[in-house]
């Protein structure tokens, strides 16, 4: 072998063994997030061991998206799917899953983690008429409203990802309590910041595990039934039923404003547009923000 | 896009559900649960846990039209595309009101290597196995088998069911390039999605050639001397390939073909003929949709556009008119295109409008002497609203516009159509 040849092979094989061994340190669990919220619990407990990516932006329904092949790219590669669950993604999710041919992440397997699996669902009482609207019977799906079920999930998560990247485990679980603790640090304040308040109007049953928590009455919704736009009776019949009674009146960026609006200023009430998920990056402190905002308009009802 | 989709996804039915039924009701987090004071009074069985997913779709029409109801008749008679039809007319609509197929729709995972899938149309005259198939869960590198009777991957529209159909009726270019139900056969399909920054689907299917337009095979061959093959006899390819394009847009576009080793057409215009050769076909598809994040769908868009091309390369193989020479070819070549985009106007609400052309090019050369047909057109207008994601109601109106024997035929049809589903809350497919 000619010296330059023997050479260049030589700075070839340490140039792979550097690249080999480049990848093993950085080899981040790939995570797909269906909802930012989810996007949110796996930055926070994977840190920097996990990379991210988010399927739904936080101003869609998730209810009601499309399965676009640009999904199925991200699904294919990943190590680790996040579904917020409980059929919340039930329009899409499975055409996306089935046409990313990723065996890792399919139900059942290490790869597929659906938060609403590791918590008790509120409303799951089984009643599967589609006559009462686009229900769920399993549970309401959207526990990501509330901080304390995040906090299960986020250990559950933690769990999890320790399963799929042993040697990062102590810090992931670490994180979870981090947030846990975040959490806790907040819920006594929101608590007070709400108390007395009279209550609240959504649009969807959308924010039902936060008003469990904080103990805030639900005094009605402008939707008739799961998933059905409001008609003028309901909305009349919604008026009169909260006449001369406070409180407050919210719905989501993507819920159209008329029906709010109407109830509120009909009632003389305070509307707000809030959101239901956390921004695309956010992290924990992100999140609790989402969930002080909340607090906020809810205290507003005392006037 | 909010639409009713509840069977066409087999995932829906087959990943998620199950899954979901079962761990959502244990309690995680809480640890065991106490036994009711008086004991539970529910019934520990696997009979329905077990059981597939579910799902039934109605579908009616009122149809009419200004030529005496022979709107469907002039359209199978459309110049180069004439021919090969037997006597049974189908999904022929008559004037008045119109029971559509009821699809009945099973599925579940048989194990966790496979899933598997069934779909049955039925229609007054009896049920037919719309699909029927096994797809594998588990192949590594993002394979996957598909095998059984199923619609072919090829194209946009091929694999859609009618109640995923934006209008009422089959786009023209499927309907006489390809059959009335599009691909439809029996078969192995194999696609690999391999791990790349941009969506790249390839597909490649091998079929027992039964489709009417391209692969036909005349029962009766041996009797009147014509040929016989063993399947498979149609085999086809597809590539599908989409830019990532955020949040709000997404797009796919699409090259396909396939050649069928036989195909044998029937003609009886008074004198018995058979005509036997090989086809083949190429098309490419464009699907662009907008999701504009409001409620109810309003402000999405859907534009979608395929293009098909076929050549029929045939002999004559039986006359009953002994002075005819056996072996004179027959060579068509025809293609055909339909634009269609669809708009969420209104909360609930959809316009569509869609252009049908065949025929751009459409010869037939007999002998190698060549005829030139002209083409066909058909402008088609509808309007839909979707009470619900589980409902449907639709109007829609065409104008024909078909070239018979040399003639322009012109025709109006007007079609009211209900879709309804019931059971499990399908996902719907890109």
């Amino acid at each position: 072998m000619k010296p330059v040849l023997r050479k260049s092979v030589l700075i070839l094989l340490v140039l792979m063994t550097l690249l080999v061994s480049a990848g093993t340190a950085l080899a981040q669990v790939r995570v797909v997030a269906t909802t930012t919220s989810m996007g949110m619990l796996a930055r926070t407990v994977g840190g920097d061991a996990v990379e991210v990516t988010v399927l739904a932006p936080p101003d869609r329904d998730a209810h009601y998206l499309q399965a676009r092949p640009s999904m199925m790219v991200e699904l294919r590669r990943a190590d680790l799917l996040v579904a917020v669950g409980a059929e919340l993604e039930v329009g899409w999710l499975p055409a996306a899953l089935q046409g990313a041919a990723n065996p890792r992440i399919l139900p059942g397997r290490l790869g597929y983690f659906e938060a609403a699996a590791q918590i008790p669902l509120l409303e799951g009482d089984g009643v599967a008429d589609r006559a009462l609207g686009d229900v769920h019977p399993m549970g309401n799906p959207h526990v990501n409203m509330d901080p304390l079920r995040m906090v299960q999930v986020a250990r559950a998560l933690a769990d999890r990802l320790a399963a799929m990247q042993p040697q990062t485990a102590e810090i992931m679980r670490a994180n979870a309590e981090r947030f846990a603790g975040m959490v806790e640090a907040r819920l006594g304040d929101w608590r007070s910041r709400v108390e007395g308040a009279p209550g609240i109007v959504l649009f969807h049953r959308d924010a039902n595990y936060l008003m469990a928590r904080l103990g805030v009455p639900i005094l009605g919704y402008i939707e008739p039934l799961p998933g059905i736009p409001p008609s003028a009776r309901h909305l009349q019949a919604l008026v009169s039923e909260l006449q001369g009674r406070k409180g407050v009146v919210v719905h989501i960026g993507h819920q159209p404003a008329q029906g709010p609006q109407f109830v509120g200023s009909t009632l003389g009430w305070p509307v707000f547009s809030l959101p239901l998920d956390p921004p695309l990056q956010a992290d924990g402190e992100g999140y609790l923000k989402m969930i002080d905002l909340w607090v906020e308009a809810i205290a507003k009802g005392k006037g | 896009m909010r639409k009713v989709f509840l069977a066409g996804a087999l995932a829906a039915l087959c990943f998620v559900h199950p899954a979901m039924a079962q761990e959502t009701t244990v309690d995680h987090g809480e640890g065991l649960k106490p036994f009711p004071l008086f004991g539970s009074s529910r019934q520990v069985t696997s009979g329905t846990t077990f059981n597939p997913a579910i799902s039934v779709i109605f579908d009616g029409k009122y149809y009419n039209d200004n030529v005496d109801g022979e709107a469907g008749e002039i359209l199978e008679h459309a110049d180069g595309f004439h021919g090969h039809h037997g006597d049974h007319e189908h999904g022929e609509l008559s004037r008045g009101f119109n029971l559509g197929e009821t699809e009945l729709v099973f599925s579940a995972s048989v194990d966790n290597y496979m899933d598997a899938f069934l779909n049955l149309a039925i229609e007054s005259d009896g049920i037919e196995i719309e699909e029927a198939f096994g797809i594998t869960r588990s192949l590594p590198g993002g394979l996957q088998l598909k095998f059984g009777k199923f619609f072919s991957g090829i194209g946009y529209q091929n694999d859609k069911h009618p109640h995923e159909w934006h209008f009422a009726d089959q786009a023209l270019a499927y309907q006489l390039l390809l059959g009335d139900h599009g691909l439809n056969d029996i078969g192995i399909q194999l696609t690999w999605l391999p791990e790349l920054p941009v969506y790249t689907l390839v597909g490649v299917e091998a079929f027992q050639g039964t489709s009417e337009a391209i692969s036909n095979v005349v029962d009766d061959a041996e009797e009147f001397g014509l040929r016989q093959r063993s399947g498979p006899r149609l085999f086809t390819g597809f590539l599908k390939v989409a830019p990532d394009l955020g949040f709000n847009h997404a797009m796919r576009a699409g090259l396909f073909g396939g050649v069928s080793r036989l195909h044998q057409e029937e003609h009886d215009d008074g004198v018995l003929q058979f005509l036997e050769g090989d086809t083949w076909f190429a098309g490419a598809d464009l699907v662009y949709k907008y999701t504009s994040g409001k409620a109810y769908g309003m402000g999405n868009l859907v534009l979608q556009s395929e293009y098909i091309y076929r050549e029929k390369d045939l002999e004559l193989a039986f006359d009953d008119d002994p002075a005819k020479t056996l072996g004179a070819s027959q060579d068509s070549n025809q293609d055909g295109f339909y634009i269609q985009g669809i708009y969420g106007f209104a909360p609930r609400w959809t316009a569509g409008a869609r252009l049908d052309m065949v025929g751009l090019t459409n010869t037939v050369a007999r002998d190698g002497v060549k005829t030139d047909y002209d083409d066909s057109r058909r402008y088609s207008a509808a309007l839909t609203f979707n009470p619900t994601e589980f409902s449907r109601f639709r109007v829609q109106f065409n104008r024909g516009d078909i070239a018979v024997d040399g003639e322009r035929e012109r025709f109006n049809q007007v079609l009211l159509q209900y879709q309804l589903a019931l059971g499990v809350h399908g996902a719907h497919k890109f």
